[in-house]
């Protein structure tokens, strides 16, 4: 009863938090509305008529299955880019040898503009969805990476001791003492790689001609059809912040409710 | 014997710190180690706890099962009090129902209130950290339990208090102890045997036996022993010499 007692609060809790977030969407929306009675509807067409566009496209019949390609690449994208990875920064992060290997490497991918992979990827792929995902894991595998490493490299080394001295081995060390410190560094890096696999997923459709959003985009481009357009943008950051604080949020808040505790009384979250 | 150094000799870097140390430790017996800071106290605990693989030298463990308490709580902060006392208990696959009523036990043993255990780390004072510390120790029922400097950052009268905890429950359960600390008074008050570690070159420089046995010496015997070796035994001189500096230092 009392776990499930705080779980409800922590949940209520979160809930309430939403509103400071609609604050700051509100305020975009604000100066964007600024923005559309200051240039007219041609420039930027007003929030409230993208939003009639944006339901206006929701009725027709291929907008799922345009969305559903888009949400899909990206997040096979993301699953591939974090779990990757994640996977390789945590090996790397034991062994100094390897970051130093690595960092370089990370480097020389991160350096390479995106747009020289989705060019590199249509060669391989073709016009397809793997190109998309292709696209959107190189992008995205250096940010889990670098975040696994600076979880590990920053392990609080005399836990490790104490539990070595309890009888732990490496894999229960890593278990009970690395995973819950990894977390921390893990859950930015995700959602900066989830942002990430968004914007590259749209932008790899739009020049692959792949469909999805980026085609859906091209095609309002050429129509100069500006309302839809912008329609098609906010549905990505819709996609975008559902996931992150539907998904992301909430688990990590469930992972660290522990760090909620050192906060003094009276601070305001 | 519960343990047996043999020669043991370890470095850093190939800087010695530890040379050619020899000493047993019996079953429920109490050896204290003291010496300066930076003469290979902790390093000795560390080879002992199986946490260092000593360059030189054997070493012989007759026991089954080991806890320590260091001069940190080293609790994990994302785990309430009870989670962290059960810890060894975890590793040793124990289930849920077991490790919650041994740790309910424990934490009345070592002073904690109940409902302490549902909070975490960062919501204890520094005192209570060091008893769930110890309650984690205690936990595992363990033959032998690793004691570095674990009450230096308390203040005197809760390091006398926990000092009491540790012999009561070394009393009580029986189990042998290695006690590392740079306080004179801390171990001819708690403990059967006091070797002392050389300021250089990671020797055993000497052993002492305060009169009496931990627990059974009062506060006037445990002050006078304490004095009597400070100003009268050479052996302390320079442990002595080294401690009035860090007060220096630290003033």
């Amino acid at each position: 009863m009392g776990a499930l007692g705080a779980a409800l609060g922590a949940l209520g809790r979160y809930l309430w938090s939403g509103w400071a977030g609609a604050t700051g969407l509100f305020c975009v929306a604000a100066a964007w509305q600024a923005g559309h009675e200051a240039y007219g509807t041609f420039i930027l067409p007003a929030p409230l008529d993208t939003l009639r566009a944006l339901a206006g496209l929701a009725g027709s019949p291929a907008f799922h299955a345009v969305a559903l390609d888009t949400a899909l690449r990206a997040l096979a994208g993301f699953a591939v880019a974090a779990g990757c990875g994640s996977l390789l920064g945590v090996v790397a992060g034991y062994s100094f040898s390897a970051i130093r290997v690595l960092q370089p490497i990370l480097t020389l991918i991160l350096g390479v503009p995106p747009i020289a992979w989705i060019v590199l990827a249509l060669i391989w792929f073709g016009a397809s969805g793997g190109t998309v995902v292709a696209t959107i894991v190189i992008a995205a595998v250096p940010i889990a990476f670098a975040g696994a490493v600076e979880g590990v490299a920053t392990r609080d080394r005399t836990l490790e001791a104490m539990a070595q001295a309890f009888g732990a081995g490496a894999l229960r060390r890593f278990r009970t003492v690395v995973v819950p410190h990894l977390v921390a560094h893990l859950f930015p890096a995700w959602t900066t790689t989830l942002g990430t696999a968004f914007k590259v997923a749209v932008m790899a459709e739009l020049l692959a001609n792949a469909g999805g959003v980026g085609g859906a985009l091209a095609r309002a481009r050429a129509n100069l059809d500006v309302a839809e357009a912008m329609a098609w943008v906010v549905l990505v950051v819709a996609m975008l912040l559902a996931v992150e604080y539907g998904v992301l949020h909430p688990v990590r808040a469930a992972l660290e409710r522990w760090r909620d505790a050192g906060v003094p009384w009276g601070v305001k979250r | 014997m519960r343990l047996a150094f043999k020669a043991v000799g370890h470095s850093f870097l190939g800087r010695t710190v530890l040379d050619g140390v020899s000493f047993t430790l019996a079953p429920a017996e109490t050896v204290a180690i003291v010496g300066p800071s930076g003469c290979g106290k902790s390093t000795l605990l560390g080879i002992a706890a199986g946490l260092i693989e000593p360059l030189r030298g054997r070493v012989r463990r007759e026991y089954a099962r080991h806890a320590a308490v260091f001069q940190e709580p080293r609790l994990l902060p994302w785990r309430t009090a009870r989670d962290n006392i059960a810890y060894g208990l975890e590793l040793r696959g124990a289930g849920r129902r077991e490790r919650h009523e041994v740790a309910a036990r424990l934490a009345r043993a070592v002073s904690l209130a109940a409902e302490d255990l549902d909070k975490y780390p960062v919501e204890l004072s520094g005192g209570m950290r060091q008893r769930v510390a110890f309650a984690r120790a205690l936990a595992i029922d363990p033959e032998v339990v690793y004691f570095d400097e674990p009450f230096t950052a308390l203040d005197v009268g809760l390091r006398r208090t926990l000092q009491d905890l540790v012999v009561d429950s070394a009393r009580g359960r029986g189990f042998a102890s290695l006690f590392v600390t740079h306080d004179l008074l801390e171990a001819v008050r708690i403990a059967h045997r006091v070797l002392v570690l050389a300021h250089r070159g990671g020797r055993i420089a000497g052993e002492r036996a305060p009169p009496g046995l931990p627990g059974g010496r009062d506060e006037r015997l445990v002050w006078e022993t304490t004095e009597r070796w400070r100003t009268e035994d050479a052996l302390f001189a320079h442990v002595f010499d080294a401690e009035e500096r860090d007060e220096r230092r630290a003033a």
